[in-house]
């Protein structure tokens, strides 16, 4: 279970005050196998929000309570376990080690703990995504495009409770994002987990279970 | 290698430069080799002055008395409070008190074919500290002779001096241990003759030896002299050339047979090349510690965005430590295995060298010297574990 109370960000505090929120200085609660929307307009924090979910951040008020216990309160190898077992993520930013393959990039997230799926399965997801050619190629010489699918697959390697996203269809066709989109459901699905996505405007590429505006 | 290591070998690599860390390497060896050689070198000093093969059998005993000087004549006695401060000074391991006769005394010949008379004096000494064995060391009123020990030396001198130039036959010691004579010892109440016989030759103690027994009921019946304080004693020491012990020596106008503390100067010897090797040792040890951690350092800091994203993306801090101290740790070990075995190999020639010298040391490296390599191991082990751990920690 994840729980919000009264989350606001240091930088961000003076720039939000006044707006209306309903996750900023709210007390929110999503429950497992949640799968939640926010949208919101560019600068008003999603990537911050995102960033305080994944324990990167700690410069804001509130607390985040991932099963009853305060991120903030983890020790950084206590963190790893919780990014390695409970919550993965799709950054808005990639990153990839640009001198590793595509594949050597996905692998890494996928042995950094005792593997979910086997070297098999990520073959069968890069066919599924349109990315099996470029698998042996450096990340470096990829396009955006085909970046954001290899960080897709990588988020989907691990075994997770949260799957969290960051704007994480900003440079698919929408025939990809379908691809994406049926990919990461399937999986959500097969590990009962949930996900939070943001997105600038809402739409209906999953069947949410909660919408919320930043 | 696991595939997850040879992924962030990829990533992490050793971008300071292999010159410096050969360097590091190097020094680390010299440092590691001169502290166990160190140790080595104490542990063979050690060895040879205590083992029972090149132990001097006299070299643990040694008889104190005041350095006779125009300023000490007639008062060599030596007091309590400095018997004390002796039996307590850490080298003494136990005190006997060598017990002068304080009655006259005479010994002559039972034989005609070999006469003598002389006058003489008796010392006493506690059995413990006696070099002869296998004796019955003790006397009583009805016993049928007074056991005697005399120095070798006084055989020797009879033997290849005194027999030469009297026209008299050499004699053995089991000889001498054969002949009885009478032992006369005068007071003011009368004399008392008793038989004597020689039970042994002392390389110890320069003194004509009989029992405490005898000693005591001679100066009880026979003492022309009030009691007065023993003029020496002698001493049990763990190690005769230890320079303290010739230090307070000398400082306390005290003197013993220089021969048998002969071992000191070459302890002192043997103390420098220690010290020397060992703080080299030390503190080259220090700086090639700093230089590889600078070089751990050095490292870490130039795959500091990779190390980042990593621990962004979940390895844990744990993770990466292990990592890199699989790295870096491994090749100090064999640092260390690569010193000791050479200081191995050196001590066993040495110690062949050595025997043909008729100077007997072990041939193989002591277990002080595999637990100074053990230590320094660890020592190093935690060195490159805290570099790590500090640099791969967030706020540490």
């Amino acid at each position: 279970m994840l729980t919000l109370n009264n989350l606001m960000p240091d930088p961000l505090r003076e720039r939000l005050s006044g707006k209306t929120s309903s996750v900023w200085n709210c007390t929110v609660q999503f429950e497992p196998g949640e799968w939640v929307n926010i949208t919101a307009p560019s600068g008003t924090g999603k990537t911050t929000f995102i960033h305080i979910l994944y324990g990167l951040r700690k410069d804001y008020s509130g607390t985040v309570l991932f099963n009853q216990t305060d991120l903030r309160s983890l020790d950084p190898d206590a963190l790893a376990t919780v990014r390695q077992q409970k919550i993965s993520i799709i950054f808005q930013d990639l990153k990839l080690f640009p001198h590793l393959t595509v594949r050597e990039n996905i692998e890494l997230k996928r042995i950094l703990q005792e593997p979910y799926c086997d070297a098999e399965q990520v073959t069968a997801m890069a066919e599924q995504l349109g990315i099996a050619g470029i698998l042996n190629q450096p990340a470096a010489i990829c396009s955006y495009g085909e970046q954001q699918r290899a960080c897709i697959i990588r988020a989907l390697v691990q075994p997770f409770e949260w799957l969290i996203m960051d704007e994480p269809f900003s440079h698919l066709d929408i025939d990809n994002i379908k691809k994406a989109a049926a990919l990461i459901a399937e999986e959500c699905k097969r590990r009962r987990a949930g996900f939070i996505v943001t997105d600038l405007d809402e739409n209906n590429l999953f069947p949410y279970t909660h919408k919320l505006h930043l | 290698m696991t595939p997850l290591a040879s992924l962030l070998k990829k990533l992490i690599r050793n971008s300071a430069g292999h010159i410096r860390y050969t360097v590091a390497i190097m020094g680390l060896s010299i440092a590691v080799f001169l502290l166990l050689a160190a140790v080595q070198i104490q542990v063979n000093y050690n060895e040879l002055l205590h083992s029972r093969h090149n132990r001097d059998s006299i070299a643990n005993f040694l008889v104190i008395n005041k350095q006779l000087t125009d300023a000490s004549l007639g008062k060599t006695a030596l007091e309590d409070s400095v018997i004390q401060d002796i039996r307590a000074q850490s080298f003494v391991q136990s005190v006997g008190m060598l017990t002068p006769g304080r009655f006259r005394a005479s010994i002559q010949s039972k034989s005609d074919r070999f006469p003598f008379y002389t006058d003489i004096s008796f010392e006493s000494v506690p059995g413990a500290f006696i070099d002869v064995s296998g004796i019955e060391w003790t006397w009583k009123e009805t016993a049928s002779y007074v056991p005697v020990i005399i120095p070798n030396t006084f055989l020797d001198m009879y033997n290849f001096q005194f027999s030469l130039s009297q026209n008299l036959p050499q004699l053995t010691p089991d000889i001498v241990k054969m002949l009885l004579f009478t032992i006369t010892v005068y007071g003011p109440k009368g004399t008392a003759t008793f038989n004597g016989k020689i039970v042994g030759f002392s390389d110890r103690i320069s003194s004509m030896l009989v029992p405490t027994e005898f000693m005591d009921w001679g100066n009880r019946n026979f003492a022309t002299e009030q009691i007065k304080n023993p003029s020496r004693l002698i001493i049990r020491t763990e190690d005769p050339g230890n320079p303290a012990l010739t230090d307070y020596l000398r400082k306390h106008g005290l003197t013993t047979d220089a021969e048998k503390t002969r071992f000191s100067k070459y302890r002192k010897i043997v103390d420098t090349v220690v010290a020397i090797s060992g703080i080299s040792g030390a503190l080259m040890l220090l700086f090639a510690l700093l230089i590889f951690t600078l070089f751990i350092q050095l490292t870490i800091a130039s795959c500091k965005e990779e190390i980042n994203l990593l621990i962004t993306l979940g390895a844990s801090p744990g993770q990466l430590s292990r990592f890199l101290m699989n790295r870096f740790f491994p090749p100090n070990a064999w640092m260390i295995t690569i010193s000791f075995a050479a200081l191995g190999l050196l001590q066993f020639f040495l110690s062949r060298y050595l025997q043909q010298q008729q100077v007997a040391i072990s041939g193989i490296i002591s277990v002080y010297t595999l637990g100074a390599a053990i230590l320094l191991g660890l020592l190093i082990w935690w060195a490159n574990r805290k570099t790590i751990r500090n640099y791969i920690y967030p706020g540490s």
